[in-house]
């Protein structure tokens, strides 16, 4: 079958099943127009996610189907296309959504978007669409949006990774599902690079695990032409193409199968026109295809013919009205659930009887339906529209058989809505110890007065309302946090997704710190002042237990400075230090390929390349940078944010949008810190003081503000520490030891021997102190950790962390340094309660594990799922597995596991060989096994040195 | 296998009711089969174990299932007594886990580090020790047996050939048409190291002469993969009498065959044994890092021929570019030696041959105690060494075996009286004494309850020193290196966590090293 035929067979069997039944077969609401356009709007909202600034954006879905997401589009983007290639489709989308002045639809020919213009759109997008598309089709679409969208435009595509599924070519609704890394490969040869593909998940059951197929969103930005064609990209998305002949049940058989079990289910319910309209539909298939349904066509016929009968003898039987949104009532069960409150969660109690704030139940409605009340928050549905009942137990069924967790001690639910989800989960998983996080205050509030959900409040074992603030106590009680899970409500999820990120962060940081245990490789720069922070990191990082390893390439700044010794023209310099630079890249990836890791985290400066960047995240590794450099004086993330998924920042505003805007993943905000084994207050000796000391004492690099605002100290005395300062007067008897550069316990004793530290923020641009300056250097954090006092230049962000005036003594010029000098050598008593203050601010905020946790939080909320799949494959929790039936040698496993070792004998053994003591007989069959090896290993090098 | 047959022997004469079960690698499982006094014969597949391990990931539990399931089958059989022939690390910890009290050779301690409990065995060490090697004149059988602490044994290796690999193997003689005139002479050419390869052309030679000369029909065996140097010779050979067998044996036939001859002529290698184990002698050209004393057959009246050179016996494990010492024996030698050896036993050699240089020709006896030894029937050369080493071989024997020995006048060797003192060896005794005083005074720190630590922690360093200069001095005299070694392996093997029964085992270790000293010094003097 060439491609022009596949498009017509998919513009007929489009075009016929939409004139059956339009909103069943458009995925999700197929009860009726306004479930439609509900679950239309939750979708929209998930695949566009963190799309910005939408009105003056374009927009483009491909299978745009009836306008399901194209609705909700409509409400917030400038310029709406719709695509699809059945005409019915179409016509349906101009009388269901009517004609609007933003909205452009297009009669595809289901091979390209050749109505639209190269470069012309922001976003494209494709959701539940692309996925039944046979594979040269979504090739040509993904070339065809590469076309269409403007340089570093957002394509979002929903898609099935896993395994591969064998589907013919001629199939137009069995859904494609493409093993993840060809998927990767596909798209980045088709012009895009990958920002993010995180699983899809859904009230219903989307992804099918025993099949291995998951269901996924990803968010892909355009990062050039492709040059291939869409047969090379077919070929990089199965490279054994799709087969011939299906090997399971054909797209004809699905859809008459499904056609029968919708007939079934409308027979049902009672609406046997439909029923019978959609018996018909499945019959003409069935006529045609080799799946044996007749049973299945029997039991529908005799339910129809049952039905019929029950109907036409209550003929005269009132049709129940159409639900109705209702307001809540006073009177309900409110005060009987609040008395439960009252005993069992008294701040939430609090909380509710406090007056109304901004998180009143604005916008929270209820609606009934034939199993009960249901609550909206702004026309979200939070419980099931139709049937809350069957609807929640379906949905703890999913989440239960999901948990791959044989006992579940603790779950953690995110959304209360009307607590049918919860009835269900405290039924069909008892032994469960159930902690229930509400975001809204409003939609608690309406729930108790809903609905009586005093055997819910009693059997819950926490509720949170907002964060989950009590959950780090979570572990304790014997409660392991291998048999802890959390199940988010996707309603909740879609109406409150900010409270969410909360919720994720306290839940999974915790958690993956405890659990995830990833591979972390720190990159460090070549030279500089970041190169300590780089061993403050990883230090932190071992001290919290996580598997850390340091690339330190400080040992390759000889070779950098001698670029320069050899080569004197700037250009030239600047093409051998690219050149260096590539080679230090390559040496980065191959100590990748030595030694696996999860997470990249780059300091600011670390010799490495966008490609190499983007190699590793092809690779799955989740790329960091902490770019503890002030971002305007290092514009290097202009050209390098878009190959990293998380970008850190020490500044705040501009800077977080500056980089997001360059193609960052995420930004975030994280200031340096100290590392308070390093930074400590220590006894001098007289000899060290007198080498050290002094009543007044800088450290740092000669900056131009430093040097024009030191000059006019150069009466007192103050001693200079550091490099880049002239050799001039004054200088000359200001600095010490020639203006070498220091190591980090050299200027610890500088910190602890002098009486006044001055920290005056770097500018190359200002005289003394920089009156917009914002970000705060380490030097404030490791001063004060040391026990030292300073007087630190203001600084926008100093305030958040620390208390100017109480914890930390400032000036914000020169006048006011020198008074401040002059005051605190008069009044040594007057500095103690800042040093004890900031030291104490230091040890309890701002040291490098409470970043780094702050870091690793950030990380894992967004990827948690990602490192836990990652986890799951590794080899070790197959050996552990296995283990089980030695419970010794298992536990040593799951010891190394989390050591960081590789999975091999050698991780194993590792402790082994260095410890001491007595042998248990496991640890002598691991070091026998050990010794054979080695043995065998000596042996085949002396055979080689033997011939 | 074959070399521990006189141990296992002497095991049964000594202890004729007990149950003897051998336990090797998988890949000797079928020549223990031929080994005489074996009740049981168990295996264990280490190629497996390590393909596995190999395969890393979840192999790992595949060779640690293997393992348990080993472990617990021998458990199963309630050994009273092990004896582990191996030096390996892994055989050891192997042994541990079977957690059988009486044991012998190489072990394990709680911490899994190698013990050598016995002093024989800890000599074995010391022997095999490059640097000591040739000061040793005990066959390693025999060491290994003493460290057995078995006695009595046969003055030979031995095997069983059965009646039907002898069938089959003169099957094969006849299907190969072999004339049956003629002595009946093996030839196995090939080695195991390239450097121990004489060359084909030497063989074709010493061939040609035996057939032409001693009308001898030849054999030559070998594996596989010494097919091309075998097919070489044999081409250029006088195929009416030259014929190989490679390929067409398996080890019974091999014995059977070796049974048959009148004489074998090879290396340092496995039919070596197999021949002297079925009562052949052997005409053995020790090469490169073959060493005659330490592995040559050990049964009375085989010849020995050790290169006489510089570098010889070198490292095992390096490899050779320039194997002079193969030149230093001619296929005319071998052919002579052959010939005399065919008609019979020889304690002399003919003048011509008793002249040789370069090579020394030892034959094969056991002296009065039943220990092997070589007696070198040619002009004597490297006397020196060979001083040395009957020192150390009298000394040994009368330290560790408590062997009456005779007086130094009435050596096998006529020797030169050394004038003066035997380089180093002062400095060792004084410091085996300056040990002996650290350690009293460590004995009395331990028990004087208010001695300062740090003055124990001096004499603590203070004898770490010691053991360090004792060490050196081995290095720079290298004729003391078995001594000090020796000493070392003593210190290495000291157990126990009790501070006084330590130090009265390290009194011990310096004491033996005076009295080793002594007594090395009036063998040489």
């Amino acid at each position: 079958m060439d491609e022009r035929e596949i498009s017509d067979r998919m513009k007929a069997d489009w075009d016929r099943r939409i004139a059956h039944d339009y909103r069943f077969w458009m995925s999700d609401g197929y009860q009726s127009d306004e479930i439609m356009w509900e679950t239309g709007e939750r979708d929209f909202a998930i695949v566009t996610r963190g799309i910005e600034d939408e009105h003056n954006k374009s927009i483009v879905e491909i299978g745009c189907g009836v306008g399901r997401l194209l609705r909700a589009a409509l409400r917030r983007y400038g310029r709406v296309i719709g695509v699809d290639v059945s005409e019915e489709a179409i016509n349906r989308v101009r009388e269901l959504v009517g004609e609007r002045e933003n909205l452009e639809l297009v009669l595809g020919d289901g091979l390209s978007l050749s109505q639209i213009a190269p470069k012309s759109v922001d976003v494209v997008f494709s959701y539940a669409s692309l996925t039944s598309t046979p594979l040269d089709i979504f090739s040509r679409y993904l070339l065809e949006a590469n076309r269409v969208l403007c340089d570093g435009g957002t394509l979002r595509l929903q898609i099935y990774l896993g395994t591969e599924q064998q589907v013919t070519g001629d199939d137009t609704l069995h859904l494609r599902c493409f093993a993840e890394e060809n998927f990767r490969k596909a798209i980045a040869a088709a012009g895009f690079s990958i920002e993010w593909i995180e699983e899809l998940e859904l009230p219903f059951q989307v992804s099918f695990e025993e099949a291995g197929i998951i269901a996924k969103v990803g968010s892909f930005r355009k990062s050039g032409d492709s040059q291939l064609s869409y047969e090379a990209i077919s070929q990089l998305l199965m490279p054994d193409g799709e087969p011939e002949e299906a090997d399971a049940i054909t797209g004809l058989e699905v859809e008459c199968w499904m056609s029968l079990n919708y007939a079934r289910e409308l027979a049902e319910s009672g609406d046997l026109e439909r029923a019978q309209q959609t018996l018909d539909f499945a019959v003409a298939h069935a006529k045609s295809i080799n799946l044996d349904v007749q049973d299945l066509l029997d039991q529908i016929v005799s339910l129809l013919e049952e039905k019929a009968e029950e109907q036409g003898a209550s003929a005269e039987a009132p049709r129940s009205e159409a639900p109705t949104a209702t307001l809540i009532s006073g009177d309900s069960p409110y005060s009987a659930n609040l008395e439960i409150l009252r005993q069992r969660f008294p701040d939430v109690y609090r909380a509710l009887l406090e007056p109304h704030g901004a998180n009143s139940g604005e916008g929270v409605e209820s609606r009934d339906t034939a199993e009960g009340p249901i609550l909206l928050a702004h026309g979200q549905a939070l419980d099931h529209p139709t049937a809350p009942v069957r609807g929640a137990e379906n949905w703890v069924k999913a989440q239960l058989q999901q948990s791959d967790l044989s006992s579940l001690q603790q779950v953690v639910v995110y959304g209360f809505a009307s607590g049918y989800h919860l009835e269900s989960l405290l039924n069909l998983s008892p032994q469960s110890e159930v902690i229930v996080v509400e975001p809204s205050l409003g939609v608690l509030r309406q729930a108790l007065h809903l609905r009586d959900l005093r055997h819910v409040l009693q059997k819950i074992a926490q509720l949170s309302l907002g964060a989950l603030s009590s959950f780090e106590q979570k572990g304790e009680d014997g409660v392991s946090e291998f048999q802890q899970e959390l199940f988010i409500r996707p309603q909740t999820a879609t109406a409150f997704p900010e409270e969410l990120k909360e919720v994720k962060s306290a839940y999974y940081g915790e958690r993956g710190l405890k659990l995830l245990n990833p591979s972390m490789t720190v990159l460090g720069p070549i030279q500089g002042g970041t190169l300590p922070i780089l061993q403050y990191t990883v230090h932190g990082l071992a001290q919290m237990h996580q598997r850390v390893r340091s690339l330190d390439m400080s040992c390759f700044a000889q070779g950098f400075s001698g670029i320069d010794q050899l080569v004197q023209d700037d250009n030239r310099q600047a093409l051998a230090r690219g050149k260096f630079s590539e080679t230090l890249s390559d040496i980065v990836l191959e100590a990748a390929n030595e030694k696996p890791m999860d997470i990249l985290i780059c300091m600011a400066q670390a010799p490495i390349t966008g490609k190499a960047l983007q190699e590793l995240r092809d690779r799955g590794v989740i790329t960091v940078l902490w770019f503890v450099e002030d971002y305007l004086r290092f514009p290097v993330w202009k050209y390098m944010a878009q190959y990293y998924d998380f970008v850190f920042t020490i500044q705040k505003g501009e800077c977080l949008d500056a980089i997001k805007a360059a193609g960052a993943g995420e930004v975030h905000y994280l200031p340096t810190a100290a590392d308070p084994l390093v930074h400590a207050p220590m006894e001098l000796t007289a000899e060290e003081r007198k080498r050290w000391g002094s009543p007044i004492s800088f450290v740092g690099a000669g900056y131009h503000n430093r040097q024009q605002m030191f000059a006019s100290l150069s009466g007192m005395p103050f001693k200079i520490w550091g490099t880049e300062w002239p050799h001039c007067k004054p200088f000359d008897r200001m600095v010490q030891e020639n203006g070498r550069r220091l190591r980090p316990d050299e200027y610890v004793k500088i910190f602890n021997a002098t009486d006044i530290n001055i920290n005056l923020h770097s500018s190359t641009e200002r005289d003394g102190v920089d009156p917009a300056g914002d970000f705060i250097n380490p030097r404030t954090f490791e001063l004060a950790a040391a026990g030292a006092f300073q007087l630190v230049d203001t600084r926008s962000l100093l305030g958040e962390l620390f208390v100017p005036g109480e914890e930390i003594e400032t000036f914000s010029d020169r006048k006011e340094l020198v008074e401040k000098i002059k005051f605190y050598q008069e009044h040594p008593e007057a500095r103690i309660p800042f040093i004890e203050k900031s030291r104490a601010r230091v040890l309890k905020e701002h040291t490098y594990q409470h970043r780094l946790k702050e870091m690793l939080n950030t990380i894992y909320r967004s990827r948690y799922e990602q490192l836990k799949r990652k986890q799951k494959a590794s080899p070790w929790t197959k050996i552990i597995e296995r283990a089980e039936p030695f419970p010794e040698l298992q536990k040593r496993c799951e010891v190394a596991f989390k050591r960081g070792e590789e999975a091999n004998l050698d991780g194993l053994v590792a402790d082994i060989v260095t410890g001491e003591g007595a042998l248990s007989e496991t640890e002598q069959k691991l070091l026998f096994l050990f010794h054979i090896r080695k043995q065998i290993i000596r042996m085949k090098s002396e055979e080689q040195v033997k011939s | 296998m074959l070399q521990a047959t006189p141990t296992i022997a002497g095991m049964k004469m000594e202890n004729p009711e007990c149950k003897i079960t051998v336990l090797v690698e998988k890949q000797f499982e079928a020549i223990c089969h031929t080994i005489p006094n074996v009740d049981e014969v168990l295996s264990i597949d280490l190629g497996m174990t390590v393909r596995s391990l190999a395969r890393e990931k979840e192999g790992l539990l595949d060779a640690y299932e293997y393992l348990s399931e080993v472990v617990e089958d021998l458990r199963e059989r309630n050994f009273d007594y092990t004896l582990n022939m191996s030096s390996s690390a892994y055989t050891a910890l192997l042994l541990s886990l079977l957690g059988i009290e009486r044991r012998g050779g190489w072990a394990a301690d709680p911490e899994g580090y190698r013990v050598i409990e016995s002093e024989w065995a800890q000599l074995f060490a010391t022997s095999v020790f490059h640097q000591n090697r040739q000061y040793n004149s005990l066959n390693l059988v025999d060491v290994f047996r003493c460290s057995a602490d078995v006695e009595k044994h046969p003055n030979s290796l031995l095997i069983n050939i059965g009646e039907e690999p002898k069938a089959r193997a003169h099957a094969l003689l006849k299907e190969m048409n072999f004339p049956d005139d003629g002595p009946l002479v093996m030839v196995q050419a090939g080695a195991s190291q390239a450097k121990r390869q004489w060359a084909p052309e030497k063989f074709i030679q010493c061939i040609e002469k035996l057939t032409r000369e001693q009308n001898c029909r030849v054999i030559l065996s070998g594996t596989k993969k010494e097919q091309p140097i075998v097919d070489s010779i044999v081409q250029r050979s006088d195929r009416s009498r030259v014929f190989s067998v490679v390929g067409k044996t398996g080890i019974p036939e091999l014995g059977a065959l070796l049974e048959m001859s009148d004489l074998l002529i090879t290396g340092d290698t496995g039919p070596m044994h197999m021949s002297v184990a079925a009562g052949t002698p052997v005409i053995s050209l020790f090469l490169a890092s073959a060493f005659g004393f330490e592995t040559g057959p050990y049964a009375e009246g085989s010849i020995v021929l050790q290169p006489v050179i510089g570098c010889g016996p070198c490292n095992p494990n390096k490899a050779c570019s320039r194997p002079e010492c193969h030149d230093q024996i001619s296929p005319e030698l071998i052919a002579e030696l052959a010939a005399l050896r065919l008609r019979s036993d020889f304690t002399e050699l003919p003048p011509a041959l008793a002249a040789t240089t370069g090579v020394v020709i030892y034959r094969t006896y056991f002296d009065e105690n039943g220990f092997y030894d070589l007696k070198a029937l040619n002009a004597e050369q490297n006397a020196d060494m060979e001083r040395y080493r009957d020192a150390y071989r009298r000394m040994w024997l009368d330290d560790l075996g408590g062997f009456e020995l005779s007086s130094p006048a009435e050596k096998k060797h006529g020797l030169t009286v050394l004038t003066g003192e035997v380089d180093g060896l002062r400095e060792v005794e004084k410091a085996a004494q300056e040990g002996q005083r650290l350690i009293q005074q460590l004995q009395r720190l331990i028990q004087d309850r208010t001695a300062s630590p740090q003055l124990l922690g001096e004499t603590g360093d203070d004898l770490t020193e010691l053991d360090r200069n004792i060490e050196q001095l081995g290095f720079h005299h290298p004729h003391l290196g078995p001594l000090t070694r020796m000493f070392i392996f003593g210190k290495e093997n000291i157990s126990g966590t009790d501070a006084t029964g330590l130090a009265s085992q390290m009194l011990g270790i310096y004491q033996a090293l005076e009295r080793r000293s002594g007594k090395l010094g009036q063998q040489l003097l």
